[in-house]
């Protein structure tokens, strides 16, 4: 393998506490290390550049069956996006659904070296890994949707939680998947019948439990299998005005989890669970009193979910919220994914407009979250992609996070009622690039438990991204357009140890590695006659049939975790 | 004795059932249980067939003669790249995995990529492109639903196991099965029967009554009663019909007009007329009030509305008509997908270029357009030079115009057996029958993704579809290297090289 | 006048966007001749194709494309200005998104033909193929404005998602005329076809002819004597006027001539 040496650049590694400082960067057999001989490796002068560890996002629809939906659903979105095909690259489209290859490209292109694929449904978990095998230049991972699932509520209702475990550890494994999401638990088993939750303390029919049991149930049963990730939670009411009630109660919900050490909660999106107002014409935001909660609290993450102005495709496992979407009026398709005893899912075409008030303050509302949540290891930036609008957009918020002149210019074409009701004028911070460090990829490794990700230390995978931007000469804040044009287009990409991305362009295709939790528990999940009948039961696949096999995934990372229980 | 093998995948219709168990003795099947008769009739008998591939053929003089895998791979790729613009059509029998390979050696092509979908459910992925589509895995269908609507399709004889695994017929979480109540149907018309038969013995006068009563019945009491209840739409009594609580006569191209008015109905607005495609409107005021008070309905459609006139509109109004019921109830719409991964072939499709089946990649990224890029279309006006049939037979299948426009050109085939497009091809590959001879990758009608099984082995020499394709797309890539090496030969002497672009 | 006569028969479909009076502007013959355009998977030169003839003297029309074109595609595509005539048939997509300028086709037409088109007019004296001036798949905006004008019949699909502008077809209509129009206005002087106004929530339908049925979801509104097509034409009636579609709360109207549509008297008890 090559040595590669990154001189002079100015480092961001906020894992370390390098803020900016000129050093290099060594990397042999796709690790960081200490120093490597200058003669033999291939040197980088990034001197007048920025240089720091390949992104990692923890939030992006970009595999499964809901998002080759969401593809087949929009040939109108793919036309304006057509991508040619060259010698090394494959040919596909965006442009709110990049196809597989392209969104490889892209993130890469952006200095973004690991994304998470937030929502797996657990029984079509072989699609999405198909799929992620043909996501190029990237690591990924996937959750699994868990907090509707007919075993694990029959569990928690019987307060079974050991039993409970042992089958999420087995549901982990036998879906390659990396963590547990809930998805506005209990409401998807309710829109079975075509009805929802409303409140943490709703029943949900059939069951005899409530989202907040299941909550509980599930933060107890992640650390019950010792989980590098928190729980990952997309919370009930999302989506509707006077929703951050809930949101703050469900954070209540998980205080008591909080042992001093680690969050023990994600709640992914919020920007879509931090509405007040009673209802839509009263839409306002409540992003200071979720912020005055984060950081009086500490044992919550959050990422933000910005909306970028952008006609994008909505989609999500929460079936009820799209559909409630939809009869807001003025789309033209709607597509419900029911799967059976697991989860739902929705997807709906969205155009996010400045001059549309209730759009202008979900925008704002994203980034008041981010500048008024104090400690930035607790809150990371996401755009939900492709619900808020697409991952390339990336650098748009970062703009906006870092500059204010760039805030005022968006805010300025905003809708009227909007501005008014904005925070954003009262908010002086400004990101600085050591910030941004943390919510693009220390911090996001961090939440994840990915401990040779997100940073440069010694030993540590060698992603780096390096950017055009000189923080000696450059006040970002000031200059937002280069900047933020650096942030879209790395001028290198190195992706384990290799160089992927030279002067902006896509110079080397290797395949990412799929990361899976190999979850043990002490004493294995029974499978014994009755659980399987009682598969059979519920499922219309065999037990043998239903399991990921290792022919899914061309390049695996498994990560084994012994359980506590 | 032989071994057993369980859980084993049906590689036949789009409900992949996997949970056959197939005995296999010397290499043989001999023995399957719980397959239907189609099954059966593949997995114990068709697959094999006499008729048979065993070597690659090429045709010389007229003649299609035997020859090696290197020579048929060599003339296929140089037939393909020397071809101004190829068509790679077929796929849905094969697995996801050739299906994969199958879009890149395309796009190496710079051709048109379709699949059978265009001939049989490509309307109802255009129509969801138009309006979405309400849907949901069989399984929660099986759960949940109380009533089953099946519009112009006959899964008894199509899709045996159908009503049987997802939905009447099947024990539910919520909903139990009907299976009893059937029989004792069966029985009650076993004595009907008879009764009538007697009747018409001593009265000849009964029969022409009762061919001048009214074609479609009032809908009967027994679709007010809890439980699940089945309702058929088609043009003639089906097999499905008899089985059902209800069976509505439609006229035949009337689907949407009868659509239409229902839709008008569930919101609760009147109508100017009194009859609509041959149904009263008062009898589908009363399906309709059924559908609204119907805890969880599910309408499953067939070739029935996706191949007569009006096509995916007729899918489109379907689907709309299922989402105007889930403002009032839940209600959920599917596709009966017929060959086992014609979804599949959708999906692999989808993920790599964007769109789901009539692709074009000419202009170097993937171009979409059914109508202009479907298989039929585009041979109907004789617009490709070349084509390339894998797993699928538009020799049987296609019209007339289609095939003889197929025929102008090279044609290669890849398929196990000698059906009809084998027999005109002018290169002929032998393949694997998948999910028997070959594991894979299959998409059950509600996209989910499934193992085909290897049960037994092919017979010598004759490898898997997957293999061709990957070989014909590096001797293609290395045949084009060979070209541009040529220009840049001539670039040395002073030619300008105006060809190339991005 | 720039001139273009193909070389030879086409086998195989040549998309060439380029043959737009935009792009032909202030370009020499010989540039002209090197506009890339693909035939196949092949990218060739315009001049590879075509015979490139300039003849200074005369000013409009601007192009004429005489022989058979109908494996050429995207002629004119978003053209805004000038005028293009086809002597001969024209192939798909012919005027797609047009934006102003215009068209005139001696022969038949392809489908797509005037697709969300804008401004700007098309004649086509002949047949005009599916989905002229109607919208590409899933996309829910169709021709905004303009003028085309048919000579002959078209297809189906015709003037779908339709949101403003006039289609004059001078022969018979193919089914789902004006599928989910929304304004506008869709004349057809013979006959028209079932399904025509499915979907639709506003603009108007005008059937000089037979219509072969009307959609259970539209009601009877009245009868009028005549009705307006556009600015400088009126029709004669007396004309049903249907309004629709009700599943769609729409408050589009189809105008069916009374004279030849004695089947639809049995509507008139609701008046």
């Amino acid at each position: 393998m090559t040595e590669i040496l990154i001189k002079n650049g100015f480092v961001f590694d906020p894992t370390n506490k390098i803020d900016g400082q000129k050093m290099d960067i060594a990397i042999k057999d796709g690790r960081i290390v200490k120093k490597v001989n200058e003669c033999n490796a291939q040197i980088i002068d990034a001197s007048g550049l920025t240089v720091m560890a390949g992104g990692v996002d923890l939030h992006s629809h970009i595999a499964g069956s809901e998002v080759n939906l969401g593809r087949m659903l929009r040939p109108d979105d793919h036309v304006k996006d057509a991508v040619r095909k060259t010698a090394l690259t494959r040919s596909g489209t965006g442009y709110s659904i990049p196809s597989t290859y392209v969104t490889g490209y892209r993130y890469s292109k952006m200095g973004y070296t690991s994304v998470m694929n937030p929502s797996m449904a657990a029984m079509k978990a072989k699609h999405a890994h198909e799929e992620l095998n043909d996501i190029p230049l990237i690591d990924k991972a996937s959750f699994t949707l868990l907090g509707d699932w007919w075993f694990a509520l029959e569990n928690i209702a019987k307060d079974d939680l050991d039993e409970c475990a042992r089958h999420i550890a087995w549901m982990i494994r036998a879906t390659r998947s990396y963590a547990i999401k809930i998805v506005n638990p209990g409401g998807l088993e309710s829109w079975g019948f075509g009805r929802n939750v409303h409140s943490l303390d709703d029943q949900v029919p059939n069951f005899g439990l409530t989202p907040r049991d299941i909550i509980k149930g599930l933060a107890k049963v992640n650390t019950m299998l010792n989980m590098p990730h928190t729980i990952h939670l997309h919370t009930n009411n999302l989506g509707i005005p006077g929703n951050y009630k809930t949101t703050i109660e469900t954070m209540q919900a998980l205080e008591s989890f909080y042992k001093g050490d680690k969050p023990v909660g994600h709640i992914t999106h919020i920007q879509f669970s931090s509405f007040a107002g009673d209802n839509w014409a009263h839409f306002k935001s409540g992003a200071a009193e979720i912020a005055n909660y984060l950081n009086a609290h500490n044992h919550m993450t959050i990422d933000i979910g910005q909306v970028t102005f952008a006609d994008t495709t909505t989609m999500t496992a929460d079936g009820p919220f799209e559909f409630s979407l939809y009869e807001l009026g003025g789309h033209n398709k709607w597509v419900n994914s029911d799967v059976e005893t697991e989860a739902s899912g929705g997807i709906i075409p969205f155009e996010f407009k400045r001059k549309n008030a209730v759009n202008a303050i979900q925008w704002s509302i994203g980034l008041e979250l981010s500048l008024m949540v104090k400690d930035p290891w607790k809150v990371f930036m996401t755009t939900d992609h492709p619900n808020g609008g697409p991952f390339y957009h990336y650098p748009r918020v970062f703009a906006w996070l870092y500059s204010r002149k760039a805030r005022e210019a968006t805010l300025k074409n905003c809708n009227k009622k909007a501005q008014k009701k904005s925070l954003l004028p009262t908010l002086d911070r400004e990101y600085t690039l050591y910030e941004l460090a943390i919510i693009t990829r220390a911090g996001t490794a961090k939440a994840l438990g990915l401990k040779d990700k997100g940073h440069l230390g010694i030993g540590a995978e060698a992603d780096v991204a390096i950017y055009d931007i000189n923080p000696e000469t450059t006040d970002i804040a000031q200059n937002y357009k280069p900047v933020r044009r650096a942030f879209g287009n790395a001028i290198y990409t190195i992706k384990d140890g290799e160089i992927v991305v030279k002067d902006k362009e896509i110079v080397a295709v290797r395949p990412g590695r799929t990361i899976w939790l190999d979850v043990q528990t002490k004493e294995p999940c029974r499978i014994d006659d009755e659980l399987k009948s009682k598969f059979k039961k519920y499922w219309t696949i065999e037990f043998d049939n239903y399991p990921v096999t290792d022919h899914y995934i061309k390049v695996p990372e498994k990560i084994g975790i012994k359980a506590s229980v | 004795m032989g071994k057993i093998i369980k859980s084993v995948v049906c590689p036949i219709c789009g409900c992949l059932c996997d949970d056959l168990e197939i005995t296999v003795e010397n290499n043989e099947i001999v023995k399957m249980k719980n397959g239907c008769a189609v099954c059966e009739a593949k997995m114990v008998h068709g697959y094999k067939s006499e008729e048979r591939i065993l070597e690659p053929h090429i045709r010389k003089n007229g003649k299609l003669v035997p020859v090696s895998m290197d020579e048929a791979i060599c003339k296929a790729a140089q037939i393909l790249t020397d071809a101004k613009y190829p068509l790679l059509f077929g796929w849905t029998s094969s697995s996801s995995e050739t299906q994969h390979v199958g879009v890149e050696l395309a796009e190496e092509l710079g051709g048109a990529l379709d699949n059978c979908c265009s001939v049989c459910h490509g309307p109802s992925v255009m129509a969801i492109q138009e309006i979405g589509i309400p849907t949901a895995t069989l399984g929660q269908i099986r759960h949940r639903a109380d009533l089953i609507v099946y519009w112009a399709c006959d899964p008894w004889s199509s899709h045996p196991r159908h009503v049987e695994r997802y939905t009447a017929f099947t024990e539910g979480r919520f909903e139990k099965s009907e299976f009893k109540g059937y029989v004792q149907k069966l029985k009650a018309q076993a004595s009907q029967k008879k009764v009538a038969l007697t009747m018409r013995r001593t009265q000849v006068r009964y029969q022409q009554a009762d061919s001048q009563a009214a074609t479609v019945e009032a809908p009967p009491q027994s679709l007010i009663r809890a439980g699940r209840k089945m309702v058929v739409f088609d043009v003639r009594k089906t097999m499905t019909a008899d089985v059902a609580d209800y069976f509505v006569k439609v006229e035949p191209n009337k689907d949407y007009e009868i659509f239409g008015a229902m839709r008008c109905l569930a919101l609760d607005q009147e109508l100017d007329v009194d009859v609509v495609g041959g149904v009263p409107v008062e009898y589908l005021r009363e399906i309709v009030n059924v559908m609204v008070n119907a805890e969880f309905g599910a309408i499953f459609f067939g070739l029935g509305l996706t191949q007569s006139v009006g096509r995916f509109r007729n899918v489109e109004i379907a689907i709309a008509l299922t989402r105007d019921l889930n403002r009032k109830t839940k209600f959920v719409v599917s596709p009966m997908r017929g060959h086992f991964n014609v979804t599949g072939a959708n999906t692999v499709f989808a993920w790599q270029t964007g769109y789901p089946f009539a692709l074009d990649f000419s202009q170097g990224y993937p171009q979409y357009n059914p109508g202009e890029f479907t298989a039929n279309d585009l041979l109907r006006r004789g617009d490709n030079d070349a084509t390339l049939v894998i797993s699928a037979d538009p020799g049987a299948h296609f019209p007339k115009s289609s095939v003889k426009n197929m025929l102008k050109h090279p044609l290669i085939t890849i398929n196990p057996d000698w059906n009809a497009i084998s027999r005109l091809g002018d290169v002929v590959f032998p393949a694997q029958w998948c999910g028997i001879e070959q594991a894979g990758t299959a998409y059950r009608m509600d996209s989910i993704a499934i193992s085909l099984k290897k049960v037994v082995e092919a017979p010598k020499g004759v490898p898997t579809d997957e293999e061709i394709i990957r070989q014909i797309l590096e001797k293609v890539r290395v045949i084009k290297a060979q070209k541009t090496e040529k220009v840049e030969k001539l670039d040395d002497f002073g030619n300008k090289n105006i060809a190339g672009g991005n | 006048m720039i001139t273009l006569t193909p070389k030879r028969i086409f086998d195989v479909p040549i998309q060439a966007a380029c043959i737009s009076v935009d792009v032909f502007t202030g370009k020499s013959v010989e540039e002209i001749k090197n506009l890339l355009i693909t035939e196949g998977k092949e990218t060739i030169t315009l001049g590879d194709a075509f015979n490139v003839i300039e003849d200074s003297t005369i000013e409009m029309p601007t192009v004429v494309l005489t022989g058979d074109f109908s494996k050429v595609k995207r002629v004119g595509q978003g053209m805004k200005t000038g005028e293009i005539i086809i002597n001969g048939d024209a192939g798909m997509h012919t005027g797609e998104k047009l934006a102003g300028g215009k068209i005139v086709i001696n022969g038949n037409s392809g489908g797509w033909t005037g697709c969300e088109m804008k401004k700007g007019l098309i004649e086509i004296h002949g047949n005009s193929g599916d989905y002229t001036a109607s919208t590409y798949r899933g996309t829910s905006t169709g021709m905004k404005g303009g003028l085309i004008i048919i000579d002959g019949d078209v297809g189906t699909n015709v003037g779908c998602y339709l949101q403003g502008g006039t289609i004059k077809i001078k022969g018979s209509a193919g089914r789902y005329l004006g599928y989910h129009m929304s304004d506008g206005t869709i004349y057809v002087e013979k006959d028209c076809a079932s399904r025509a106004g499915a979907f639709m929530i506003g603009g108007k339908i005008i059937v000089n002819g037979v219509m072969e049925l009307m959609m259970p979801t539209f009601t009877i509104d009245g009868i009028k004597p005549k009705v307006k097509i556009d600015a400088n034409q009126n029709a004669q009636g007396p004309f049903y006027v249907f309004l629709g579609d009700l599943a769609e709360h729409g408050t589009g109207k189809i105008f069916v001539l009374k004279a030849t549509n004695s089947a639809l008297a049995t509507y008139e008890k609701f008046l």
